[in-house]
């Protein structure tokens, strides 16, 4: 995948598109669900919190009511004259006038009427359709300890018993609210008795059984002590309380929402039994001192979130895809044109400059770089066939200057010993030429048998015009030694010659020299080349000739001085030009004349070829990779005399 | 669960055709069905009476007619008392004998809420403290009157609603019965005191085995055959506990009592306590002439003017020792 993400630009850019959208939408995503799952448990809340209140309410009507019918009574209870064998007739008429009622009680203290025994309790209740009335007291029925007596009687408060099963056996449940009622005799208030109502409890469950919240909600109602009243799980009613519940599922938890029930908070609980996470919302029915809680799975709360979170997410993958689709046609199209220049430009690589661009319609960066590419494809085609034109021109000229070099050269004379048969002298020369064609030059020729003519010359600039001049010289040279028998004369000849429509005022410093080989006379004439060395025999070396004259070629009336001396025996002349002593090195610094002297001063009694060879190393050693940018030329001659 | 019930059904019908003529026992708790009775419930309906060679039917009491009563009538040939009610009886002159002794602890306590400041036994004193109406009162005013404590007495039936809302300052409980009710009805055990009379002198027996001595004359075999099949139940019980929680709520659910497994689970783990003899130099089933003693020590000590029984009179076991220590390997 990363491969090829990274080999396709059209893929890479959907790669970046989508992981930026899958990004967007996940935040999107994220913050809907987290306001939405807050707005949707504050509906949920409000709606259970209802729910639980207007339940409460009905409940609680229906006790207020029941708990009004016995306020009158008891205040008939508490009258002075009262007559005990009218008191069944209360009851009777309290079940008559409320058909909610099953039963009603009116209990005395034990002996309250002397006349009665230590029982009196007329009770009526309602059997079928008729009624039935008895007196409840006996020794087997001691209702001075019975909870629905003896609890108002000693906290001298009403009080709603906890639910029972009816007397029947039938699974009706029942609950009995009693009210203590006192006599005042004197100052004292005494304990009378207590009036008591069965209520059934049918109207609750209808109540509590008709709430319904969410899917599975439920509603359920336990009493004082943790009993359940009502639960949709029958098995629950009466037999477990909350408590007990909470035991058989091992949810602390539970227990702890049943202790705030009975302290009769109104909260909200979060808790997991049965593998479920619940809700529970409760709320104290008061006057009973019962808890209603209404209970719904958590996972229902957030069902219709997931239903919508379920159909974005589908959505969103549906959109994805189809973003993926339509990125990658458009992508793709837009960068179709690329591999075409691609290929075009493959093609141009390899010289087919007449290759087709591809068409583009578009005015846009594609449009800019298919004209660039169309200048490209031009200027190229034209830049290349000026090249070839220019190289062939340049390989005409290399070609011609490398003959021209090769013509240069083959003036010199090259042939060493030069004369094997005299033995009064023995002459090396060398002209080691830079990369062009330079203007230095040298020559030496017998004028007759006693005479040895020598000449070293530097025409002024570089390439063809240069060994032109060398070249003109040279043969000026060969053509005016023999006529002159001096070297005045020969350079003024050469210096006349040379001047004559000499309009690129060229020149060239020249250095010609006689050695009179039987005698050792040595005439010679400088005409503004480099002063001249001299090794002699009895050791030392010494420049000589140090004042320059004026080069060849620049004043052809001018008249060279002519000099004189005579070698001794093994006396030796070294003539060179100033490629050997502005040899540069790296540094830019030259060889210089002092370090000539010194390479010289060495050579005592060397041959000249010996002398030329050291030079040019010593040169070579200065210069190092440096390139040789001027012909090194030098002439060496030993007088040997007869 | 409805296949396991047919399965037994089936196998008591088989029983008992293969044992028509069996001699039948009449038994009678002495109180509703409820663990505290799962050792012969166990024994019936596993069949170890039969296995015994006796027909066993168990009759529970109702609220006007007590087990005393059905033995009195002959109506129940054998009923479980409390060691103290029995000896009450005894000396009022039911001829009645204690065949073997089950429990041998006292399962029998104050509870106090510590909200109430109560949290030593001493301040019991010139507190009101419900006490059941119907007996069972002995022990715990012996205990009061032992450290002369005034106390005002409220008799109460069974309910402890009393006590749950303060009506009263103290409450006598069974471990195994009325504390685990006060503690399923929302009150935490840390928020209560509790002061057990066996801590106090006054370990006394319960639960015991008693026929008219009449019977015990004329039917002494069967009786036997009784207690070993108790006995046996009572061993089954404790090793499967949860069947033995599923045939008393079974029977429950039959006579329509109200309960829950948390609460009877309960009552059996402290009803098999009980049945240890612990620090008691005795085994189980047998009755120690030290706790009759003591036991009579407190009736007499209620003014009974009555001739006091001997111990042989009153404790005639029907089982030897020997036998007594081996119920689990006549099982299998």
């Amino acid at each position: 995948m990363i491969f090829r993400i990274n080999k396709s630009l059209a893929s890479r850019i959907v790669f970046y598109v989508l992981t930026f959208c899958v990004f967007l939408f996940l935040i999107s995503l994220s913050l809907f669900y987290v306001f939405s799952k807050g707005t949707i448990e504050e509906m949920t809340y409000k709606n259970a919190s209802a729910i639980t209140q207007n339940t409460v309410y009905k409940t609680e009507q229906v006790l207020l009511t029941t708990e009004k019918i016995l306020g009158n009574y008891k205040w008939l209870m508490e009258g002075n004259h009262l007559d005990c064998d009218s008191i069944m007739a209360y009851t009777q008429l309290i079940i008559k006038s409320n058909p909610e009622v099953l039963g009603c009680a009116i209990a005395f203290e034990p002996n309250y009427f002397p006349e009665k025994g230590r029982y009196f309790s007329p009770y009526t209740y309602r059997d079928d359709d008729s009624l039935i009335s008895l007196n409840l007291g006996s020794a087997e029925f001691e209702y001075f300890v019975m909870d629905w007596y003896q609890i108002p009687a000693i906290i001298g408060k009403p009080y709603w018993s906890e639910p029972y099963f009816d007397a029947g056996g039938s699974d009706a449940l029942v609950t009995t609210y009693s009210v203590p009622f006192y006599i005042t005799a004197g100052e004292h208030r005494k304990m009378a008795g207590v009036i008591t109502i069965d209520l059934s409890l049918d109207w609750l469950t209808d109540i509590v059984s008709s709430v319904h919240i969410l899917e599975t909600g439920y509603a359920s109602v336990v009493s004082r002590h943790g009993t359940f009243v009502t639960h949709p799980n029958k098995d629950l009613i009466m037999n477990q309380t909350i408590f007990s519940y909470a035991k058989e599922l091992e949810s602390p938890k539970l227990r702890e929402i049943g202790r705030d029930m009975q302290a009769g908070i109104t909260n909200f609980a979060s808790i997991t039994f049965l593998n479920t996470d619940w809700i529970i919302s409760h709320t104290p029915i008061s006057s009973s001192n019962w808890s209603l809680a209404v209970v719904f799975p958590k996972s229902e709360m957030y069902a219709p979130l997931k239903r919508i979170g379920t159909v974005l997410i589908l959505l969103i993958i549906i959109g994805l895809s189809l973003l993926t689709f339509i990125i990658v046609q458009i992508v793709t199209k837009q960068i179709a044109p690329l591999r075409h220049f691609a290929n075009s430009a493959l093609e141009i690589a390899d010289g087919n400059f007449n290759t087709e661009l591809p068409e583009i319609r578009t005015q846009d960066e594609m449009k800019d770089l298919h004209d660039s590419f169309g200048i490209m494809q031009k200027d190229l085609k034209t830049y290349i066939e000026n090249l070839k034109e220019t190289t062939a021109a340049k390989e005409k000229i290399e070609s011609e200057l490398r003959i021209a070099r090769e013509i240069q050269m083959s003036l010199i004379p090259k042939i060493f010993p030069p004369f094997p048969d005299i033995k009064e002298i023995d002459l090396y020369a060398m002209l080691e030429p830079a990369k062009e064609v330079g203007g230095d030059l040298y020559d030496f020729f017998m004028i007759d048998d006693q005479h040895l003519c020598f000449a070293i010359g530097d025409v002024s600039g570089k390439g063809v015009p240069a060994s032109l001049f060398m070249a003109v010289t040279r043969t000026l040279l060969r053509s005016a030694a023999p006529k002159q028998q001096s070297p005045r004369e020969i350079v003024n000849s050469l210096n006349k010659s040379l001047s004559q429509g000499n309009e690129s005022s060229m020149f060239v410093t020249f250095f010609i020299g006689i050695i009179n080989i039987e005698t050792g006379i040595f005439k010679y004439a400088n005409a503004g080349h480099n002063p001249p060395i001299i090794m002699y025999s009895g050791g030392g070396v010494e420049m000589f000739e140090i004042s320059k004259n004026i080069p060849l070629g620049l004043f052809p009336e001018h008249d060279y001085e002519e000099k004189e001396r005579i070698l001794s025996k093994t006396d030796c002349l070294f003539l060179y030009t100033d490629g050997i002593t502005e040899a540069e090195n790296c540094k830019n610094e030259l060889y210089s004349e002092e370090k000539l002297i010194n390479c010289l001063s060495l050579l005592e009694k060397a041959e000249p070829k010996e002398s030329i060879l050291e030079v040019a190393r010593d040169v070579a050693e200065h210069v190092k990779e440096n390139e040789q940018s001027d012909d090194l030329t030098m002439l060496s001659i030993i007088y040997y005399g007869k | 669960m409805l296949r396991k019930t047919i399965l037994i059904s089936i196998t008591l019908l088989v029983s008992m055709s293969s044992f028509g003529q069996l001699p039948k026992l009449t038994f009678t708790p002495h109180w509703l069905p409820q663990a505290q009775f799962a050792g012969y419930y166990v024994a019936q309906q596993k069949g170890f009476y039969e296995e015994e060679g006796i027909e066993v039917e168990i009759v529970h009491p109702s609220a006007s007619v007590m087990a005393t009563d059905r033995l009195i009538k002959e109506e129940s040939d054998i009923i479980s008392l409390f060691l103290i009610t029995a000896l009450s009886e005894k000396i009022k002159g039911v001829n009645l004998v204690n065949i073997a002794q089950l429990s041998q602890n006292s399962a029998l306590l104050f509870i106090a809420k510590k909200s109430s400041n109560i949290s030593a036994l001493e301040d019991l004193n010139g507190k009101r403290i419900g006490i059941w109406e119907g007996g069972f009162d002995e022990v715990p005013k012996a205990l009061i009157r032992s450290n002369n404590y005034q106390v005002t007495w409220i008799p109460i039936l069974t309910s402890v609603s009393l006590f749950m809302i303060d009506g009263i300052d103290a409450m006598t409980v069974m471990w195994y019965n009325e504390y685990d009710q006060i503690i399923n009805s929302g009150i935490n055990a840390d928020e209560l005191s509790t002061f057990f009379y066996s801590d106090y002198g006054f370990n006394i027996p319960e639960d015991g085995i008693y026929c008219l001595n009449k019977t015990y004359l004329q039917r002494k075999d069967d009786l036997q055959k009784f207690v070993k099949g108790t006995l046996q139940g009572w061993e089954y019980a404790k090793t499967h506990k949860e069947e033995t929680l599923e045939i008393v709520l079974n029977l429950m659910k039959k006579e329509h009592i109200p309960t829950n497994l948390a609460h009877q689970s309960w009552m059996l783990d402290r009803i098999l306590e009980l049945l240890e003899p612990g620090s008691k130099n005795t085994e189980k089933g047998r009755l120690i002439e030290s706790d009759y003693q003591k036991t009579l020590s407190i009736l007499s000590g209620e003014g009974s003017s009555n001739i006091l029984p001997l111990f042989n009179d009153f404790y005639k076991p029907v089982i030897e020792r020997k036998i007594l220590n081996q119920p689990q390997e006549k099982s299998k």
